[in-house]
């Protein structure tokens, strides 16, 4: 170019060699820390993101135990995989009936903060130890600071089986 | 704005001077065999980086250390890639510490006034040696666990102390959970710490003294 002959530092470019270069590994350092931080994000987020798995019928005991109008205890063992872990673990429900036709099933965790709760017959409530949460016979929240009734199970009976639906 | 928020922290950092001190220093006529630390160091950024997303799921304990690697290459999202870099950017690493300190051996880089930056810079390989050494037992499969044996064997046979090593290596006679949880201890904390610290006297080094020139004809 002729122009250039005259002016070795042509301003006819718009950007000047060295602050393009200087662009340039900013852009290029830019780009490897993406490549880091994107699977990064991903590999500490993965586990949190899982979805839960597929809920499925699980045995509880004989129907013949829930005795009319008192919640009944049952536990159920189930394997649950954590990480690499597995894990044998005991849901723990209250199932009440009151015609010994249709029944509703009660998980024993607080909805304030997932403590346990207990049946006292005697009161004829749920108690919740933390909090003093306080649930009725049809897991309804009669006092404390729990924000819903106790959260109940898909149920069903066959041949005399209890099942619950769970996770 | 960003002048404005860059002069403000200047006034009170003098960041400017920093900055043109490590990144805008004037270098002397080399030649890319003299980007060898600059590519170490990027390694090991990527060693320290990667580690420590590795610590988030695995375990140091005999029970756990195998299907928690398991875990992180099958199981995580990225896990393969995170383990991935760790694994190879390790082999990297002993390598790359090793050309460039033959870089510094054949053009001489290690003459006054920087025979402190040298004698870092051993112990910094030093350091990468023992790095490769304990990080190659965390797997904790049959490569590793024969590979540490063999490892351990080896320090044990120096003549008056080497028993002595052997037992402080493994945390006793066998090769045991201590040994695992003891090479996890100096893998993620010691050698790490005395890394860091080094490396920043080392770069410390090179920018107070400048780097040497490539050797000319009649040198």
């Amino acid at each position: 170019m002729a122009d250039s002959a005259s002016h070795p530092e042509s301003d006819s470019s718009p950007v000047p060699r060295r602050s393009f270069l200087g662009l340039a590994v900013w852009a290029a350092g830019g780009m490897i820390a993406a490549v880091y931080a994107i699977p990064g994000v991903a590999y500490l987020m993965g586990p949190a993101l899982q979805k839960a798995k597929a809920e499925e019928w699980i045995p509880l005991g004989p129907v013949s135990k829930v005795e009319p109008g008192v919640p009944t205890l049952f536990r159920a063992d189930v394997r649950r995989q954590t990480g690499w872990i597995v894990n044998d673990e005991q849901l723990t429900v209250y199932v009440l009936t009151d015609d010994g036709r249709s029944y509703i099933a009660l998980s024993n965790v607080c909805t304030h903060l997932g403590c346990r709760v207990r049946w006292v017959e005697g009161e004829q409530l749920f108690f919740c130890p933390c909090h003093n949460g306080v649930f009725g016979k049809q897991g309804q929240v009669v006092s404390g600071p729990p924000p819903r009734p106790l959260d109940p199970y898909p149920v069903k009976v066959e041949a005399g089986q209890l099942y619950i639906q769970a996770a | 704005m960003m002048n404005r928020i860059g002069d403000w922290l200047d006034e009170r950092l003098g960041w400017r001077k920093a900055w043109e001190a490590i990144f805008l220093r004037k270098i002397p006529k080399v030649n890319w065999l003299y980007t060898l630390g600059s590519a170490t160091l990027f390694v090991a950024l990527n060693q320290i980086i990667t580690g420590i997303l590795l610590t988030v799921y695995y375990v140091p304990t005999p029970d756990h250390a195998y299907d928690s690697v398991q875990f992180i290459t099958t199981g995580v999202s990225a896990g393969w890639l995170i383990r991935g870099l760790h694994h190879w950017g390790a082999s990297a690493m002993v390598i790359l510490t090793v050309l460039h300190m033959l870089r510094v051996v054949f053009t001489g880089g290690y003459k006054f006034p920087r025979e402190v930056t040298w004698i870092t810079g051993v112990a910094l390989l030093l350091i990468v040696l023992g790095f490769g050494f304990t990080g190659y037992l965390l797997p904790w499969d049959q490569k590793a666990f024969w590979a540490t044996i063999v490892g351990t064997r080896i320090a044990g046979v120096a003549p008056g102390v080497g028993s002595t090593i052997l037992r402080a290596l493994r945390g006793g006679e066998e090769l045991s959970a201590v040994t695992l949880a003891r090479f996890y201890g100096a893998h993620v904390w010691m050698l790490p710490a005395a890394l860091i610290a080094l490396v920043g006297f080392h770069l410390y080094l090179i920018v107070r003294l400048g780097i040497s020139a490539a050797p000319g004809r009649e040198d």
